[in-house]
């Protein structure tokens, strides 16, 4: 679904990022980890078209991204709160996204009710604005956002973090069932080697711009990442 | 002593901002601009005592004395509006062992060292030497001055004080408008007279030895009844209020339902609009440029290219202030711009839309101009067909020009956050050029050759509105890239 093709990004003459060949099969779950500065984000906004790669390029369904609008409709995304109105409150920010994906009033507050739990009571049909929610639950905002058009591809930048662990656990659920039901291919990168095995059935570990492991995840998975992580 | 530090550390927290050595050339231009202000100033002041000689009812003085309430109330009003309530990195000192009282004085006091306080003594000083001083004495003038800057601190503390305690919302703008205006009404029906009260009062002050002790009872006045607010609401998070009434100016955009997802996005922009302070300055600021024609329309020294300039102001107002950044009013969320499914077509158009809007909006506010008799009404017309024509699309163009993070949540009036010399690049050929054109053609030809020309232009611009806004397009696609990565810097 997601091919790579000898792509580069570099800043300042510093490679930031470099991966030859990456192919990302539909339905596939794709983990992404690395420490800071790995790439992650980097290689996430390539997809997204957010950023322009010096060479190479990502192609959506044969089709490249950059410049291109035909990947939209069906990708949801969150990398950070540069993806939110922050000055809307969550009822008004979903009724917009839901707008731009073709949704009716009636699919949104259904799929609201379905995201009740996720929320814990906290978001719909509040009042306030986005701005004034605390992290964790504008992370939530964010990702129920990008799963709101019925996304066959969702990408998420570390969505774990900042959330309580009732939240997270909730988080992993949800994913999972994503998977399973709908089969939605999904790519989340996250420093929570725990988290991401257990979501992610294949994971690439991102050095300094470079792909250094690409396993599918087995019962070893959080072993080995542990080790190679280890100081 | 800590009120030392507190300052140095202010200080210092200017100077390192990272915004600070950036703006090199906003900063010469604003400071070329200053200087001419300044030079004009100075000049007014040396000439008002010509200009006041020629009215009739006592000296330059005298009258200046009488007016000095109304300047003074005008300034309350402005201050009310514009001036930014002081605040202090308050979590920081929290913690740390600093007197309250100290926090509180500094709060007060700081406002107080801001230049905007002292600006108009370019004026007074140099009224004070030639109509004052030549009339009376020395010292005279001296006591003038310093009364003057006195009030000027009494204004600025009380302004802050009516800001803390009622709000800058609407409702109190509007209350303190319709006050000063019946006073107004009142002097001008020749019921009460503020002038007469005015003029014996700061006679009083100017003229009497002990009179200076009224205007620094003043000072203190207003100082204790800030003092008082801030014993009455005893807890520090008060000091940071951040007036958040009115926020949730939720108008009822259902209407917009109906023109699909460009009327999503143009609800979105009203909403941004409403909900930002930075964004509700300008508005209110754009509904007083509404009666710049007042100033122009009836004073027969203008030239045409100054009125027709001056009528294109206007029919354009909102345009002009919201197209300049009609990408950069999204730098917060432009990311999410551009991943979320908004053809690049639809975000231009709907900012289009926007701006088209806004423009017949202010050409119906300002048909009352039409009074001014048949040459504003075509003036009005070429400048509303000009401004939809062709400054909305040069304005759509040129915007992707700014690829500065516009910060709209910690902001006010006089805000030059996110401006770079690219702003005025984009305003000074929109500026200048209808002038030009304007007189040089109603030299050559007639006025009429002129307005029929830029009116021209005006329809050409509509006609092929869509090959124009496909440039729109393209040119947005081609710099998406480094717009985005600039919104993403945050100072």
């Amino acid at each position: 679904m997601i091919q790579v093709s000898n792509l580069k990004k570099a800043y300042n003459g510093v490679t930031v990022l470099n991966i030859p060949a990456l192919n990302i099969l539909r339905g596939e779950s794709f983990g992404l980890v690395g420490n800071n500065g790995a790439g992650k984000t980097t290689f996430f906004r390539l997809i997204l078209d957010l950023i322009e790669a010096n060479d190479g390029e990502v192609q959506i369904d044969g089709q490249k991204v950059a410049r291109n609008e035909s990947w939209k409709p069906f990708t949801g995304s969150f990398l950070d709160e540069g993806f939110l109105i922050d000055f809307l409150t969550p009822g008004e920010y979903f009724k917009f996204v839901g707008k731009l994906y073709n949704k009716s009033e009636g699919d949104i507050a259904l799929f609201l009710e379905s995201m009740e739990e996720f929320f814990n009571g906290e978001i719909n049909g509040s009042k306030k604005l986005i701005r004034e929610f605390s992290k964790g639950n504008q992370k939530k905002i964010g990702i129920a956002a990008a799963l709101l058009g019925d996304p066959q591809i969702l990408i998420l930048d570390e969505p774990f973090t900042a959330l309580d662990p009732s939240s997270q656990i909730r988080l992993k659920r949800l994913l999972n069932d994503l998977q399973t039901r709908q089969g939605i291919t999904m790519l989340i990168s996250s420093h929570d080697l725990n988290h991401v095995t257990e979501v992610c059935k294949r994971i690439v570990v991102l050095e300094k711009g470079d792909v250094v492991k690409d396993i599918a995840t087995g019962e070893d998975t959080l072993k080995e990442l542990e080790s190679y992580f280890a100081v | 002593m800590i009120l030392l530090e507190l300052v140095k550390q202010e200080w210092l927290k200017g100077i390192r901002s990272s915004g600070f050595y950036k703006n090199v050339a906003v900063s010469i231009f604003l400071g070329v601009f200053s200087l001419y202000i300044g030079g004009l100033l100075f000049f007014m002041g040396f000439s008002l005592n010509k200009i006041l000689e020629e009215v009739p009812g006592g000296t330059p003085m005298e009258l200046f004395n009488g007016a000095m309430l109304y300047l003074l109330l005008t300034g309350l009003l402005l201050r009310f509006m514009m001036q930014q309530l002081g605040t202090v990195n308050l979590n920081a000192y929290q913690v740390l062992p600093v007197n309250r009282s100290v926090l509180i004085n500094f709060l007060l006091l700081k406002p107080l060292v801001s230049l905007v306080n002292y600006v108009l003594l370019l004026v007074v000083i140099p009224f004070a030497v030639r109509s004052v001083a030549a009339y009376y004495t020395g010292g005279v003038a001296l006591r003038f001055v310093v009364a003057f800057e006195l009030m000027v601190w009494c204004n600025s503390l009380l302004a802050s004080f009516l800001k803390r305690r009622f709000g800058s919302g609407l409702l109190s703008f509007v209350l303190v408008l319709v006050a000063f205006g019946a006073i107004f009404l009142l002097e001008y029906l020749h019921v009460f007279s503020l002038f007469a009260i005015s003029r014996a009062l700061f006679g009083f002050v100017v003229m009497n030895p002990i009179g200076l002790l009224i205007p620094a009872g003043a000072v203190v006045l207003a100082f204790l009844l800030n003092k008082w607010f801030f014993a009455q609401n005893f807890y520090p998070e008060k000091f940071n209020s951040k007036l958040q009434n009115s926020r949730t100016a939720t108008a009822n955009l259902s209407f917009l339902d109906r023109f699909g997802v460009i009327g999503e996005l143009i609800s979105v922009q009203i909403k941004l609009m409403l909900r930002h302070k930075r964004t509700r300055t300008l508005l209110f600021l754009s509904a007083f440029f509404l009666l710049y024609g007042l100033m122009f329309y009836t004073n027969n020294h203008y030239g045409d290219g100054m009125v027709f300039f001056c009528s294109m102001f206007m029919t354009g107002i909102l345009m002009f202030i919201y197209g300049q950044w009609s990408i950069s009013w999204d730098s917060a969320h432009f990311d999410g711009i551009l991943t979320k499914n908004i053809p690049t077509r639809t975000y231009v158009l709907s900012n289009y839309y926007l701006m088209l809007a806004f423009n017949v909006i202010c050409f119906i506010l300002t048909t009352p101009y039409f009074l001014f008799g048949s040459k504003i009404i075509y003036m009005h017309l070429t400048a509303f067909l000009f401004n939809t024509g062709c400054n909305i699309i040069f304005l759509l163009f040129f915007a992707t020009f700014n690829n500065k993070r516009v910060d709209l949540s910690r902001s006010s009036a006089m805000n030059y956050q996110g401006t770079t010399y690219k702003s005025f690049l984009i305003v000074l050929p929109i500026m200048f050029f209808p002038i030009l054109w304007v007189n040089v053609l109603a030299w050559l030809t007639s006025l009429t050759v002129a307005l029929w020309s830029l009116a021209a232009m005006g329809l050409i611009g509509l006609i092929f509105r869509k090959s124009l806004l496909n440039l729109c397009v393209k040119q947005f696609n081609s710099r998406k890239y480094i717009i985005a990565q600039g919104f993403r810097e945050v100072e």
